[in-house]
């Protein structure tokens, strides 16, 4: 029982990153394709597919983080690792589910509206503004759940 | 504020002068050009002028297409769009125009393009036709048979898989006083389940009894049709009238003739092989002969196409408004400021009569921002958006100021900022006559790293925690001195105060947003929708914004229920003005309920910017884990440090391009989204005027 507490969070930490970069993996994926059909007829807006394509992969910039925090917290990174107890492991782990579940679906849905604004440039590049708002605004809630998610961890002390 | 005071401009002149007119209006670069106007006859000198630059921009762009593959643009496209492009005069641009043919240029690369495809068309022919001699080296006849058989004789080629390879020879054998079976020894390296290749000859008058049992056992006859003669070459005439490099040499016609190929298979394989080789080399001379062309041409169809480009602008607006017999009238939008300058050139050019009047009543003029120096790089974030209609609020210095605060928090690190100054600075100066929408956006930023810098060192981020982690650097235990002495918030430990901090940013933005929505309505004598829908809106937020402090103690209890007092005040307001327009008591009341369910999309917007805090703690964390991945690596043996620095360098400076990007569309976020929907709608139409626009020389 006494690496109980450890084991769960290191499920948390995993499924953080995992999930979230699972989520933006798809994202990122999806925007691409549309940039890379954009592109075949006008390679010129490499520029600004390029931002596009970016916005998904954030979430898996906030699960990486979510997950450096909980190592760091259980003294992973250091090779000296905390006394964890099953109620801490829990909470620790439960802190990650925010980022984890948010992450992953929220990259996936911002993946396909980047892609949908990549076609929208395609045919009016002045509208880029317009454009670059309508996936950041899916990004909202994955910003939300990182936050969730590190105010849930500074909670549980171990 | 912020919106320039425009002039609607009625210019008559005579015909024969239009051209010089188009000319000046275009230099001036103030004319919005209104379009419209019914299509009138006899502007054939416009029309024919229009169609002439077209004419020449199809013909460029033909070029391009074909000659960019071949040309290495010593200009980056960068450094173009950042102003680095060599500067040409007016009459330079027309002289090159005068005396280059383009049609004569593009027919002469045409010529060249199709000879080449032919070229190629033949090449891949005789590959495959070297492909089947391999197949059936051992041939013993010579290939006439096959080609073209004899009097009585003829053959057929063909593949079939192994295992049937019996049945065919029993087939064959039931005809075997008329025909002949060759069954072609397999190549060694051929792969296991490979086809057998076969020559089928027979008699003419069984042809169709063998080719009859061929199907039927499956085999697949491979059309030999030994070259079809493509004229190869006809020598292009690259150098007439336009000097285009030298002449590409393109040889004599080599005709592949199905009829020559009579000899031995390894006979006819060695010459096609030779013919093969020598098509080659004049491939490779044809493409020479191209690229030779692209570095002689490309800098001057660059030149061209600004300059067509340019013409073709200048008559599309004179197309535009009308004529009469002789006077054409062309109506545009003009800064008031630049009517004197305009008014002097087209003095100068005599026959002209201006007439600038005030907007009227009905008129919709496009929108020109003009804001003081220290907001104007603000103003792409408007039109981003979307430009304020004519005569309204230009939200841009409204909006400056939170963008400036809110992207310094979201990138909030002291290191990225000095970077992102660097390289800006570098930038600025590199490209002295850069664009001024470049400039301004570049500008923009600057503005961001300097707000950046502040937060970085108010909140003791330096590349995330790197004073910290590295303090046996040196420097380090003076910087850490200085960082811990101007320290003023750690978000790492207080994330909390930060969060308050930032919702209360949100709330301040809010009402702001409100109160300017609150002037607007009153400036247009709508009193009642200013006091309904805003006022009684900054009541109950500002009010409950001070309860909530209230109960948490940061402000006095007395504030706090005042706060409460004022919500309640406002609540009532809103509830009360909200069915203003609602006929019966009842749809009164619902209306009431509804808007006061509203101010749950408050709270949405308040907690909206709960994502300052977030930011800043993923750039600081970021860069942390950089450090710590750097720190992790140092501790290798022998190379520990030099992976360090590549580590911890590569790892910032990626988390530098994914912050700032984070920073600017959030900070823009929530000006488009929480601030502007309180009282901007945009919907003005944007002042695009007749310029010389350019993309790859700068016309002085």
């Amino acid at each position: 029982m006494e690496f109980l507490g450890i084991a769960l969070s290191l499920i948390g930490a995993g499924m953080a990153a995992g999930m979230a970069g699972i989520g933006s993996a798809m994202g990122v994926g999806i925007a691409g394709e549309a940039a890379a059909g954009v592109m075949t007829e006008d390679p010129g807006k490499f520029g600004s597919c390029l931002v596009f394509q970016a916005l998904p992969g954030t979430q898996g910039i906030y699960g990486l983080l979510t997950a450096f925090f909980v190592l760091n917290k259980i003294g992973a990174l250091t090779g000296s690792l905390a006394v964890v107890t099953w109620q801490q492991g829990l909470g620790i782990f439960a802190s990650c589910l925010p980022i984890a579940l948010v992450g992953w679906m929220s990259a996936l849905y911002q993946g396909r509206a980047s892609a949908a604004s990549i076609q929208m440039i395609a045919r009016k590049p002045e509208e880029m503004g317009k454009a670059i708002i309508l996936p950041a605004m899916v990004e909202t809630y994955a910003v939300l759940a990182l936050l969730t998610s590190i105010l849930m961890l500074m909670g549980v002390q171990v | 504020m912020g919106v320039t005071k425009l002039k609607k401009a009625e210019l008559y002149y005579h015909k024969s002068v239009r051209s010089a007119v188009a000319a000046a209006l275009q230099q001036s670069g103030a004319c919005h050009i209104i379009e419209g106007g019914p299509p009138s006859q006899g502007r054939t000198d416009a029309t024919s002028a229009l169609a002439e630059c077209e004419e020449r921009l199809a013909a460029i762009r033909y070029l391009f297409r074909v000659l960019t593959p071949f040309y290495s643009d010593p200009a980056s496209s960068i450094g173009q769009a950042l102003g680095d492009k060599p500067v040409v005069s007016l009459s330079d641009l027309e002289k090159t125009a005068a005396g280059t043919d383009l049609s004569a240029l593009a027919a002469s690369v045409r010529s060249v393009e199709s000879a080449l495809s032919d070229l190629r068309t033949e090449m891949s022919q005789m590959k495959a036709n070297l492909d089947v001699f391999s197949n059936i080296e051992d041939f013993p006849y010579p290939l006439s048979v096959l080609t073209n058989g004899t009097a009585v004789l003829a053959a057929s080629l063909g593949t079939i898989p192994e295992q049937n390879l019996s049945a065919l020879s029993s087939e064959m054998a039931a005809l075997a006083q008329r025909t002949e079976l060759f069954v072609a020894a397999p190549k060694p390296q051929s792969k296991k389940d490979a086809p057998a290749w076969v020559v089928l000859m027979y008699e003419r008058d069984v042809a169709k009894d063998v080719i009859d049992a061929a199907s039927r056992c499956g085999v697949t006859l491979v059309p030999f049709s030994l070259g079809t003669t493509v004229p190869l070459g006809t020598t292009v005439p690259l150098g007439t009238t336009v000097p285009l490099g030298t002449t590409v040499p393109l040889g004599t016609t080599v005709g592949t003739d199905a009829a020559k190929m009579s000899g031995a298979v390894a006979d006819e394989e060695a010459k096609v092989a030779a013919r093969l080789r020598e098509c080659e080399a004049r491939e490779a001379e044809m493409l020479n002969g191209l690229r030779r062309a692209a570095a002689v041409h490309m800098p001057t169809l660059q030149r061209l196409s600004d300059y067509w480009g340019m013409m073709a602008e200048r008559w599309q607006a004179m197309l535009e408004g009308t004529e009469t017999e002789a006077v054409c009238v062309t109506s545009f939008w003009i800064p008031e400021a630049a009517v004197p300058q305009l008014q002097r050139q087209l003095d100068a050019i005599g026959g002209v009569a201006l007439v600038a009047s005030d907007p009227a009543e009905d008129d919709v003029p496009p929108v020109l921002l003009h804001n003081k120096r220290v907001f104007r790089p603000f103003e792409i974030l408007t039109t981003l958006y979307a430009p304020p209609p004519y005569g309204e609020t230009d939200p841009t210095p409204l909006l400056a100021p939170f963008f400036f605060v809110f992207f310094g928090m979201c990138l909030g690190d002291a290191g990225y900022a000095v970077v992102m100054l660097g390289v800006l600075w570098f930038v600025l100066r590199k490209y002295g006559r850069m664009p001024s929408g470049a400039r301004e956006f570049l500008i923009l930023f600057v503005l961001g790293a300097v707000s950046t810098f502040i937060y970085g060192v108010i909140s003791g981020s330096f590349f995330g925690d790197f004073i910290d982690a590295f303090p046996s650097l040196p420097l380090m235990k003076p910087l850490k001195e200085l960082k811990d002495s101007l320290m003023l918030i750690d978000p790492m430990k207080d994330p909390m105060r930060v969060l308050v901090i930032s919702l209360l940013l949100g709330v301040v933005h809010l009402l702001f947003g409100l109160a300017i929505g609150a002037y607007d309505h009153i400036r247009h004598g709508r009193h009642l929708d200013a006091l309904g829908d805003k006022i009684a809106w900054i009541f109950f937020v500002g009010g409950i914004t001070l309860f909530c402090m209230g109960t948490t103690n940061a402000v006095s209890q007395f504030t706090g229920s005042f706060g409460g007092s004022v919500a309640a005040v406002g609540a009532v307001l809103i509830f009360w003005y909200a069915g203003r327009e609602k006929k019966g008591i009842f749809s009164k009341a619902l209306s009431g309920f509804l808007a006061l369910y509203g101010s749950t999309s408050y709270l949405g917007d308040v907690l909206s910017y709960s994502r300052l805090l977030a930011l800043g703690f993923g750039s600081a964390v970021i860069g942390m884990i950089m450090n710590l991945l750097g720190g992790m690596a140092a501790g290798i043996p022998v190379v520990g440090w030099l992976l360090a620095v590549v580590v911890v360098i590569g790892g910032q400076l990626f988390g530098l391009l994914i912050n700032v990007l984070g920073a600017f569309v959030h900070s823009l976020r929530l000006q488009y989204v929480e601030f502007f929907s309180k009282f901007y709608t945009g919907g003005g139409v944007p002042f695009r005027p007749l310029a010389v626009s350019t993309r790859f020389v700068e016309v002085k």
